[in-house]
């Protein structure tokens, strides 16, 4: 029987039937135990969950040849991994792709506040052995992930604006691979923080909710540039949801009222996180969720990385040909404002605006915004360009690859949704128009 | 020969036919390791007997055969209470036709165990399918006993036992 390479088994550390590891002591005495987690490194490396400081552990510190037992969860064929203990990482992408996985595990399994991940232990695979038995057949392989990652790339490829490739993504998951609750969320880096741009399958887009770097699985993958995928329900990685206070129109406690609630679900079962990168640099995070436990396999981790990659060289593209100089669109003529004034207040603090009460962004967008609001008063003006946004210092972007673009979407989808008669249009390459169908009333407040 | 003293609910976890799996190691250290395809657990607990298939535990049945070496993990799926047995003395033959009834009744045993954490019974079958004629059983006293279901307290050992 030829060897297998651990890619053609990986199925197999997807932990439906736990792995049995065999050590040996110095002495001479072997020693078998179960173990919770054989993660899946690369071709060459696996690496088991360091929970305790048990006779395993002991074991491989000093005689660092162990065996691994694993077994086919769909076949019951066996495979036996020959590894040798290299070392052990404490943190960084590994260990904290791991510690979400072990975390769905845990809870899984009854086990939460048993299973803690102490360390990465990584290990060589020297070898693979199929052991000889009567395993059922394989199923039929899972069909259409590459083609799902065809259709993303082709509906991304004719895609002219960040709109619509945020649209694409998410209705590539939906369409072609039964995603049915999913969000993108970009990283504000001054900031530290990700925001959603876009999101399906959710009662409220949450368009503008903001997740701490490090929080959550979404969180983690980008703080650790690492796909992070949970399995099953677990608290570990739950998102806290912010208290909302009322709000008072003096002295607002701005970080309390300036939150959008995140979309997610409450109780996700299955949750796979992947960072959308460029150039070494995370952009944000490409993130999906499920009510059901084990719904996203390592083939869905493979599609998510695939197609957050063409996403990330998207959002770069477009950032740097949005201020490519195209003719100014012909003047139209804006529709005339009319009816009781909508009164817009702005807080200089964290460049929050409210429509009357009701909050509605803050931030970068937040200051966009309110300079379009006040050139419109002083000048008249409805046609503006990126381009212009990002010579004014007022604005406060933090550099050149700050992502405008994207900036730009999240005001837009926040307008369409809580602007009242504001909304602005995009009319060309890095071009848009303010329509205000409504007066307004400017604000400011310190 | 000491006597082993299994705490009465594990030993009716052994008796009754749970996961199994055979570690030991070669002259150099290397250790070696097979699911076994049944077991039989004495009364007491002092006669313990893993049943290999000689085509699939080739290196564990070697090894066990040079030094006497052997560790064995009895594990509850739906539970995850777990023991580990040791030996360094065991009795190796030839599974016959007086083997078959143990051999049959732990295969029904973990269809059932199996079927408690949603492993099919097809599954099952297939993950212990042996003949007679290509078991071995390997019988022994066990010398020392360690708790190992997870959790810190994971590695004691049980009490009674050879110290």
């Amino acid at each position: 029987m030829s060897e297998p390479q651990l890619g053609d088994i990986r199925i197999c550390l997807e932990g439906v039937i736990p792995a049995v590891m065999a050590t040996c002591a110095a002495d001479g005495m072997p020693n078998v135990a179960y173990i919770s987690q054989v993660y899946y490194v690369d071709e060459r490396h696996v690496a088991l969950s360091f929970q305790f400081f048990n006779k395993t552990r002991q074991n491989i510190l000093a005689n660092p040849r162990a065996s691994v037992q694993l077994i086919h969860p769909q076949t019951a064929a066996f495979y036996r991994l020959h590894i040798r203990y290299l070392r052990t990482e404490t943190q960084g992408p590994l260990f904290e792709g791991m510690k979400a996985q072990l975390a769905g595990i845990a809870s899984h399994t009854g086990m939460q506040g048993v299973f803690r991940l102490l360390g990465s232990d990584v290990y060589e695979v020297e070898r693979i052995e199929a052991v000889p038995g009567a395993p059922l057949p394989l199923p039929a392989p899972r069909s259409g992930m590459l083609a799902a990652v065809r259709r993303c790339s082709e509906r991304l490829a004719r895609c002219a604006s960040l709109d619509e490739a945020l649209n694409a993504v998410l209705a590539t998951l939906t369409d072609f691979m039964g995603v049915e609750h999913g969000m993108v969320l970009m990283l504000d880096d001054a900031a530290q923080r990700l925001y959603t741009v876009a999101s399906c399958g959710y009662a409220t887009s949450g368009v503008g909710s903001e997740v701490l770097m490090g929080e959550g699985v979404i969180g983690v993958a980008a703080r650790e540039r690492t796909p992070v995928r949970v399995s099953h329900m677990t608290n570990a990685y739950l998102y806290s949801q912010a208290m909302r206070s009322s709000f008072e129109a003096n002295i607002p406690d701005l970080e309390a009222v300036t939150q959008i609630p995140y979309p997610g679900l409450a109780e996700p079962h299955s949750q796979l996180a992947v960072p959308v990168m460029s150039a070494g640099k995370v952009l944000g995070v490409l993130f999906v969720e499920s009510p059901h436990d084990l719904q996203f396999g390592f083939e869905d981790e493979d599609m998510l990385v695939a197609v957050a990659g063409h996403l990330g060289a998207t959002i770069d593209l477009m950032q740097a040909t949005t201020d490519a100089p195209e003719a100014a669109p012909p003047a139209i003529a804006p529709s005339p404002a009319a009816g009781a004034p909508l009164q817009l207040r702005h807080y200089a603090s964290n460049d929050s605006v409210f429509v009357g009460d009701t909050y509605l962004i803050k931030g970068v967008a937040g200051a966009i915004l309110w300079k379009l609001l006040n050139d419109h008063r002083r000048e008249g003006r409805t046609e503006f360009s990126n381009r212009e946004l990002r010579l004014d210092a007022s604005i406060g972007l933090p550099d050149v690859s700050d992502n405008l673009e994207a900036r730009l979407v999240l005001l837009r989808r926040r307008l369409e949704e809580h602007g009242g008669d504001i909304r602005i249009e995009k009319t060309g390459r890095g071009r848009f128009r303010l329509d205000l169908a409504r007066p307004v009333v400017l604000t400011e407040s310190s | 020969m000491p006597t082993p003293q299994l705490p009465s609910e594990v030993l009716a976890m052994m008796r009754r036919g749970v996961s199994a799996i055979v570690a030991s190691r070669d002259a150099d250290l290397r250790p070696s390791l097979m699911r076994a395809m049944a077991t039989r657990v004495g009364e007491d607990g002092a006669g313990i007997t893993v049943y290999l298939a000689r085509s699939q535990a080739g290196q564990v049945l070697q090894d066990i055969a040079a030094n006497g070496h052997i560790a064995v993990v009895f594990s509850e799926p739906s539970t995850h209470r777990t023991v580990q047995v040791k030996a360094t003395r065991v009795q190796v033959r030839q599974a016959g036709a007086s083997d078959e009834a143990a051999v049959a009744r732990y295969l029904a045993s973990m269809e059932r165990e199996l079927a408690h954490v949603y492993i099919p019974a097809p599954l099952t079958r297939a993950m212990l399918a042996c003949r007679l004629e290509d078991l071995v059983a390997v019988s022994f006293v066990p010398e020392y006993a360690f708790d190992q279901t997870p959790g810190p307290q994971a590695g004691t050992r049980l009490p009674g036992m050879r110290a």
